[in-house]
């Protein structure tokens, strides 16, 4: 399915979840908009991993709405996991397949086929280099292993993109070719979500940034003019928010 | 490329999954060569033993022949018997390890000589034959659970778990492949070797098939309780433990424990115990007087009670008579050793109804024509033989008929 420019690609709305007598979602609202980024900042235990979980259809909510292009992800998880790419804060693909082994395969677990040249054009796409193309992946760094999954990601041209804590262990370097990378991704189209505690990663590449505290959206910020954000500004609210959870 | 080549790719990567299956493979054919070579073994035993049987008869023919006396010829002649192995024997060796398959019997008393063999070296028996169903039975298990009991926990320590569930319809296909895929192969490398041996012992295409069918399903109950047991989500280790401790029961203990309460619930005695009841009551007979005897055998045996009466020299038919009297003398303990064996087989058939282990070994030896029914079957083609045997020299013995060189041409031939 070829993701479109517009219209609201992730949407969770007054979303309620509890494990347990533990209520982790206190009707979280936020959507992301084709072609849009929106980092999801917030501290240990503020449910960013249980928001990815219920986009993912891994958690069922009590109550409120999600959709992924449309779809429910707890009604119709095969058909809203077709509209997702998810890439996980630890990139964990198969060590003794090669990159090009790992993406042929992955992307045929998700009925895509592609043809060799389009697994090239995403690898340099990714700027891993062609060197590495056909080696192994028990040798590569996080970094690479995550250009692979990003790969994987665009080959599957799908409207919306789900990014784990993507800057977490990498260097400033990997995290500048990353965040080029996730741009490049959103800008054919693809909404893209990122949970990460990464104040600067996000500030740089982000349209919108929402902070997360105990289950909901308490603040949120959108990028304008050339400095988009002001991040001095946006460290004082995110260590407030986190100080306050 | 297909899904599955896919993910055989995946699988033939994994050096200890490659390993494993070789293993697998390597055993299998180690089993079925070495199930050939002892079924061959036995076939040439038993081929080499007519014309040594032969032999034995004509040196025999020759020296009775002078004096014509049909009880030298019944006392002296050893008449062979034997239990051809059935062409998937080599699969399942079973009793023909410590059951004799060759007895050469003579017309006199038979239970002395049923259990003649019956003494066997305990230390070569205990480990049992290295067979197929040795290979299937106790070590695919392991190999079950070798190959599968990382299957999903080792992706979820790996970190791979959540990315494989989140790409569509994955999840509902994949494990499935998988499994398909490894007890496909695990299946293949069992039963590529085993059906080469089959078809080169020309066993029949219903029987392989029944075999190959045990083997399918014995795969698929390891499999499923390996799956079982990763369902309930542990770390790998302790599916691997748990698996290894439930192997151990499943396979060694409980059968043990089934075997001996078996034993204890249905007390038999050895057979060796009615070889000797039988001679005692041989031996006894020497004390009785031979009219006694004589008369005894003929209210058993009337046909034969037109014999000459007996006059003060030895006469074999009175030694003969009173080996038969010895047999029936103990025909009930006979009968009672009998049902005893009976019922414990079938009671140990019942258990292979709660432990797949047993059943399975169970089914095989009984496909294989070497379980205990066979044992049973093969003894009572001796004792058909047997009476065949002493009918015909009784025929000369009670009506002093001289038996001549070309009269062991006459007697009754084991059909094998």
């Amino acid at each position: 399915m070829s993701p479109t420019t517009t219209g609201q690609r992730i949407i969770l709305s007054d979303v309620n979840l509890s494990y347990g007598s533990h209520q982790v979602l206190r009707g979280l609202t936020l959507h992301v908009d084709a072609g849009e980024i929106y980092a999801l900042l917030g501290g240990n235990g503020a449910g960013k991993s249980t928001t990815m979980s219920t986009l993912l259809g891994f958690a069922r909510p009590d109550s409120g709405i999600v959709q992924i292009a449309g779809y429910n992800p707890t009604a119709e998880p095969d058909r809203a996991r077709e509209q997702i790419a998810y890439v996980p804060e630890n990139v964990a693909l198969y060590d003794h397949l090669t990159a090009r082994e790992n993406t042929v395969y992955l992307l045929a677990l998700a009925g895509r086929h592609p043809a060799p040249d389009a697994i090239d054009g995403a690898f340099e796409a990714t700027g891993l280099q062609a060197a590495a193309w056909d080696k192994r992946l028990g040798g590569f760094s996080k970094g690479m292993r995550q250009k692979v999954a990003i790969a994987i990601a665009l080959l599957r041209e799908v409207p919306a993109l789900l990014l784990d804590e993507p800057s977490s262990g990498l260097d400033p370097r990997a995290t500048a070719d990353f965040n080029r990378l996730v741009h490049d991704v959103a800008r054919k189209g693809a909404a893209v979500l990122m949970v990460t505690h990464d104040l600067l990663s996000a500030a740089d590449i982000a349209d919108r940034i929402g902070f997360l505290e105990a289950g909901r959206i308490v603040d949120e910020a959108s990028a304008q003019g050339d400095d988009r954000f002001d991040v001095r500004e946006l460290h004082r609210k995110f260590a407030r928010e986190v100080a306050a959870a | 490329m297909t899904l599955i080549a896919h993910e055989l790719r995946l699988l033939l990567r994994v050096r200890m999954a490659v390993l494993t299956l070789l293993l697998v493979a390597l055993l299998s054919i180690a089993a079925v060569v070495a199930g050939m070579a002892e079924v061959a073994r036995q076939r040439d035993v038993i081929a080499r033993i007519q014309p040594k049987q032969a032999q034995d008869i004509a040196s025999i023919a020759a020296w009775v022949d002078k004096s014509k006396d049909a009880g030298s010829a019944a006392y002296y002649s050893f008449h062979a018997t034997w239990d051809a192995p059935a062409p998937l024997a080599f699969a399942a060796l079973g009793l023909r390890d410590v059951a004799p398959y060759i007895l050469r019997v003579r017309s006199l008393g038979l239970e002395a000589q049923l259990y003649d063999g019956e003494a066997f070296n305990p230390e070569l028996a205990l480990p049992g034959r290295f067979d197929f169903a040795f290979v299937l039975v106790y070590l695919t298990p392991l190999f079950v659970i070798a190959l599968f009991h990382d299957l999903v926990s080792g992706e979820r320590e790996a970190g791979r778990l959540r990315m494989l569930d989140a790409i569509a319809g994955s999840g509902r296909h994949l494990w499935a492949r998988r499994v398909l895929l490894r007890g496909g192969l695990l299946f293949a490398a069992l039963a590529v070797p085993l059906a080469i041996g089959a078809i080169l012992s020309h066993v029949t295409g219903l029987a392989l098939l029944a075999v190959l069918s045990l083997i399918a399903l014995y795969l698929a109950f390891w499999i499923s309780l390996t799956l079982l047991i990763g369902r309930l989500r542990w770390t790998s280790v302790a599916n691997a433990a748990t698996l290894a401790g439930l192997w151990l029961v499943l396979t060694l203990i409980l059968p043990t424990v089934a075997h001996v309460a078996i034993n204890q619930a249905i007390p038999v005695g050895q057979g060796v115990e009615l070889t000797l009841a039988q001679r005692e009551a041989v031996n006894r007979a020497w004390d009785i007087p031979r009219e006694d005897t004589m008369r005894a055998f003929y209210a058993n045996h009337p046909e034969w009670k037109d014999s000459p009466p007996l006059n003060a020299a030895f006469h074999y038919k009175w030694y003969l008579a009173f080996h038969q009297l010895g047999d029936e003398s103990v025909a009930g303990k006979v009968a009672a050793y009998r049902h005893g064996i009976e019922t414990r087989d079938a009671a140990a058939h019942d258990i292979g109804w709660l432990l797949p282990s047993v059943g399975v070994q169970s089914v095989l030896a009984r496909l294989a024509n070497t379980d205990m029914q066979a044992q049973l079957a093969y003894q009572d083609r001796i004792r058909a033989f047997h009476k065949q045997l002493r009918n015909f020299y009784y025929g000369y013995l009670f009506t002093d008929k001289p038996f001549g060189k070309v009269d062991f041409d006459k007697a009754p031939m084991f059909a094998g």
